[in-house]
């Protein structure tokens, strides 16, 4: 097996080289979010038929569940790459673990508004104190605590050390989210997306749900790569590549 | 005794923290104070119906607790980072976990013992029911240290920073909140005639395994902290 995949990845670590590469991505990584959206929110919001018990106020699910999924898997992908900046002291990865934390914390806010205007029609009340909303709002502090931890520090990649490690202590809350409604039997419904198995939701509903999903994701990507170049550009300010591009000399600049 | 083994300097490092924190005798009396005036307010936010006061006395007493715990972490490692006797202990032969446990066990034994003792009687204060005392009392002897070695983990992250003391609350009080659950729980649950062992045994499983996990991240974070 060529040996340019460990290669690559490792070239990836370099900030000039990873700015370059997430400037390539991120307009096909935007556009495919959006179009994945508009195919996602088409086919949920006009094609779905209506709930037969919820009617149409169950059509903010296809807003509601993506960013829930999101808030977690975002949680996770930001521990691996605290995980690894910490421990192989790799600094793209800090930067890539701190910038996620944001848009974490945007898909984590996304899910509760929704989920708190979803609940008033349906059980009557914009908020309870139910495990599922309560780990969901734990969370959404625990992104706060992470980001104002990194902002606290004047040198940046302590405090992205420092909030990275507090990325791992925090990272015991989202098994508990993640299987809140099973463990408590409360007001939130159980999970009707399966992994595996059969899901319990019609096959029409399913699809834009499933097309939501990639959207999110394209668009955490997108995101992500939009801050890490910021980041980059903010905290490299003195280095030669970023001095190049900021002149528009040749050969560094891709724009 | 033979000096320059761990058990030696764990010693050394106990009887030092416990006789600085004497020579400061009024700084224990702090937390304490805070609990005390903290509960007297609630009766006059709330009203002093004894049926309403019983009913919420215990998670009162429990975050009144949190809160002063939180309120005196914040000079858990600051003099020593300040006087830099902290890169002595990072430097010494001895594991910088242990010695970080024996700086917590320290700090428990000065600012959370003070506030079990009293907390009977602020329960009381707020018509808690007498049979459910010594529940209350386990709870917290299980609860407190395990708020201690987790806001330990925190302040040694927040060393390095020099704005620290909101965005510790920030960061403590969300962990915080399976503790807070299962203590008041157990509590809640004593209080109406239920088993109340399941919650307590969970307070232990995790103080059993805060104190393994909680002085080993917490080097690791005081080594980020001061690396610079």
């Amino acid at each position: 097996m060529a040996n340019w995949v460990p290669l690559w990845l490792h070239r990836l670590g370099s900030p000039p080289v990873f700015y370059r590469f997430a400037g390539a991505v991120r307009p096909w990584a935007f556009g495919l979010a959006l179009l994945l959206g508009a195919v996602a929110l088409y086919g949920g919001l006009v094609l779905a038929p209506a709930d037969y018990q919820q009617g149409d106020a169950y059509r903010i699910i296809f807003i509601h569940v993506p960013s829930a999924w999101m808030s977690l898997f975002i949680y996770g992908a930001m521990a691996v790459a605290a995980f690894i900046g910490l421990v192989w002291r790799i600094k793209i990865a800090e930067v890539v673990a701190m910038e996620s934390a944001p848009v974490g914390a945007a898909f984590t806010l996304i899910t509760l508004v929704t989920g708190s205007l979803w609940g008033k029609p349906m059980w009557g009340t914009w908020w309870t104190w139910d495990a599922r909303l309560t780990s969901e709002l734990v969370l959404l502090f625990i992104y706060l605590g992470i980001i104002g931890l990194y902002h606290s520090f004047e040198d940046r990649r302590q405090g992205a050390r420092a909030a990275a490690f507090l990325v791992l202590v925090g990272a015991v809350n989202v098994p508990i989210v993640h299987f809140s409604v099973n463990w408590w039997n409360t007001l939130h419904q159980g999970s009707t997306v399966r992994l595996l198995g059969p899901s319990h939701i019609e096959a029409s509903m399913l699809w834009p749900l499933l097309t939501m999903m990639a959207a999110t994701k394209c668009y955490y990507v997108a995101s992500l790569f939009a801050r890490v170049r910021a980041d980059l550009i903010a905290s490299e300010g003195g280095k030669a590549w970023v001095r190049d591009i900021a002149l528009g000399q040749p050969g560094n600049d891709t724009a | 005794m033979t000096p320059g083994t761990t058990y030696a300097a764990c010693a050394a490092l106990l009887r030092r923290d416990l006789t600085l924190a004497w020579r400061r005798r009024g700084d224990i009396a702090m937390p304490v104070l805070y609990a005390v005036i903290v509960t007297t307010l609630f009766p006059f936010a709330i009203g002093p119906e004894p049926a309403l006061l019983a009913r919420i006395a215990g998670g009162v007493v429990f975050v009144i607790v949190l809160l002063a715990i939180l309120l005196s972490l914040d000079h858990l490692f600051r003099g020593d980072i300040e006087d830099g006797s902290m890169e002595l202990l990072m430097l010494a032969p001895q594991p910088l976990a242990l010695l970080v446990g024996m700086k917590i066990l320290a700090h428990w034994i000065t600012s959370s013992l003070p506030l079990i003792v009293v907390a009977p009687v602020l329960a009381s204060m707020l018509k808690l029911p007498p049979e459910a005392m010594p529940v209350l009392v386990i709870a917290l002897l299980l609860s407190t240290p395990l708020l201690c070695l987790l806001g330990a983990v925190l302040v040694a992250l927040t060393a390095g920073s020099r704005r620290s003391g909101m965005l510790l609350a920030l960061m403590l009080l969300p962990l915080c909140v399976p503790v807070v659950i299962f203590a008041a729980g157990a509590l809640a649950a004593a209080q109406e005639g239920l088993p109340w062992v399941a919650p307590i045994a969970w307070l232990g499983a995790g103080l059993a395994m805060a104190l393994v996990l909680a002085p080993l991240a917490c080097a690791a974070a005081l080594r980020i902290a001061m690396d610079t």
